[in-house]
């Protein structure tokens, strides 16, 4: 029978190819829990059925592998992150795929996190620097173990935040996570558990690191938007204002007429790349903030 | 030029062609029927719950208490479950199970039990503008 549970999940797996790995993994999960107390409950009320015609019937119940990965396909397309357009088939030609870029949402999105990520990454750092050195400074007074559970509970809600902006801005899927695994908990059994989930720590690091990343990417991509923006305006800078392409020394440079259209598409390729750059760095982080934030 | 395919071929949009596949037009009407109501019914059972339900004992709990379940099998209620979680009406939290897989524990939010009240009454509006018009056929 353990086979053939394995080889239903196998074919769902099979049919949700190309899906959110989460959703495989839920789905999965899902199937799983019902076959198996639905094969149990099944044999114990009807102990001679054969174990092989209890998984067909409680898969007549649950439906097949097809049937249910389309609920999850389905379900899926309706829960993408709010804001983020679904992905755009691959089907077009590379060309298109380049220069569209300009007219994706994503990209500007994701360009967007780039110079968001400063302002977050500054109030995070302070946020945690304070945190932490307060509850270090206070962990002798009476208020001292209540500031510090206090402070990591906020860590958390800050994570939460920071998954909804990663979700909305760069597409990546984030999970909601239970703050408490486990009900019924006292006071003092929710600080232990907050301090013992490795959750809390990594969203700790997180928010450090967050700084340095911000300040990278912003002045990263606020170089790379300014210089293409430069070029693409450069004959309203030069024949407009009369202002120079460059300054070195006493020098002032001017660029030749003739080359005028070339810098306007090189500013144009260039704002091209910086998207591209941005998108594609804006995938990285999210599957870094994935893992630092929503771990299993 | 490579044309965008898409894998799922819906029967009764496409290209505009009469569909002369009852079966197939019932099986839609019930479909987009029950992607509301199913989330309503869910919402439902585990407002109603006294302590938190797991999967299976939904999936058991809404087949048993309503046979006859309206032309869809109760996989397609466990991803209804998560999307009710993923938008915050749900919470859910794993704990292992004596045997078998560890089981995925849902109770409603307050947010949820908010949400459920709108739709009782959304619900509620819908079934009565509904009965409604078709009484009136009836009797006309």
């Amino acid at each position: 029978m353990g086979n053939s549970i394995e080889k239903y999940l196998d074919q769902m797996r099979r049919e949700l190819s190309g899906s959110d790995p989460a959703t495989v993994k839920d789905a999965l999960a899902d199937a799983e829990e019902y076959l198996r107390n639905g094969v149990d409950q099944l044999l114990k009320n009807m102990p001679k059925l054969n174990k092989v015609d209890a998984l067909d019937r409680v898969i007549e119940e649950y439906g097949t592998a097809a049937e249910v990965a389309a609920a999850y396909k389905e379900i899926e397309t309706r829960i993408v992150p709010p804001f983020a357009p679904p992905e755009e088939a691959n089907g077009r030609s590379s060309g298109a795929r380049f220069f569209g870029v300009f007219v994706d949402p994503k990209a500007y999105a994701s360009l967007f996190y780039m110079f968001f990520s400063l302002a977050t990454g500054i109030f995070y750092f302070v946020w945690v620097t304070t945190g932490l050195s307060l509850s270090a400074g206070l962990i002798v007074l009476i208020i001292g173990l209540p500031f510090f559970a206090l402070f990591l509970l906020s860590v958390r809600g800050i994570a939460l935040v920071e998954g909804r902006i990663v979700e909305a801005l760069l597409g990546v899927r984030m999970p909601r996570r239970p703050l408490f695994s486990k009900k019924h908990l006292g006071a003092w059994g929710r600080f232990v558990a907050l301090f013992t989930d490795s959750r809390s720590w990594f969203a700790i690091v997180y928010m450090f690191v967050q700084l340095p990343l911000g300040i990278l990417y912003f002045s990263f991509f606020t170089t790379m938007v300014s210089l293409g923006l430069a070029g693409i305006a450069h004959p309203v800078i030069q024949y407009g204002f009369g202002l120079p392409f460059g300054h070195f020394g006493h020098t002032a440079y001017y660029i030749p007429l003739w080359l005028t259209p070339l810098v306007v598409l090189v500013g144009v390729l260039w704002i091209l790349i910086t998207m591209h750059l941005a998108k594609f760095v804006g995938r990285l982080h999210g599957t870094f903030a994935k893992a630092m934030l929503v771990r299993e | 030029m490579r044309r965008i395919s898409r894998t799922h071929v819906d029967p009764l949009t496409k290209g505009g062609k009469v569909l002369n596949d009852t079966s197939a037009a019932n099986k839609k009407f019930q479909k987009e029927l029950n992607s509301g109501t199913v989330a309503l019914v869910l919402l439902c059972v585990l407002g109603r719950a006294s302590e938190p339900m797991y999967g299976y004992q939904i999936a058991k709990h809404v087949g048993t208490r309503y046979k006859n379940l309206p032309m869809m099998k109760l996989g397609a209620l466990y991803p209804v479950l998560r999307s009710l979680e993923n938008a915050g009406l749900l919470a859910s939290q794993v704990e292992p199970s004596v045997a078998g897989p560890p089981r995925r524990y849902y109770t409603i939010t307050n947010a949820g039990r908010e949400t459920l009240r709108r739709w009782i009454d959304i619900w509620n509006q819908t079934k009565s503008f509904v009965d409604n018009t078709l009484e009136g056929m009836g009797n006309g």
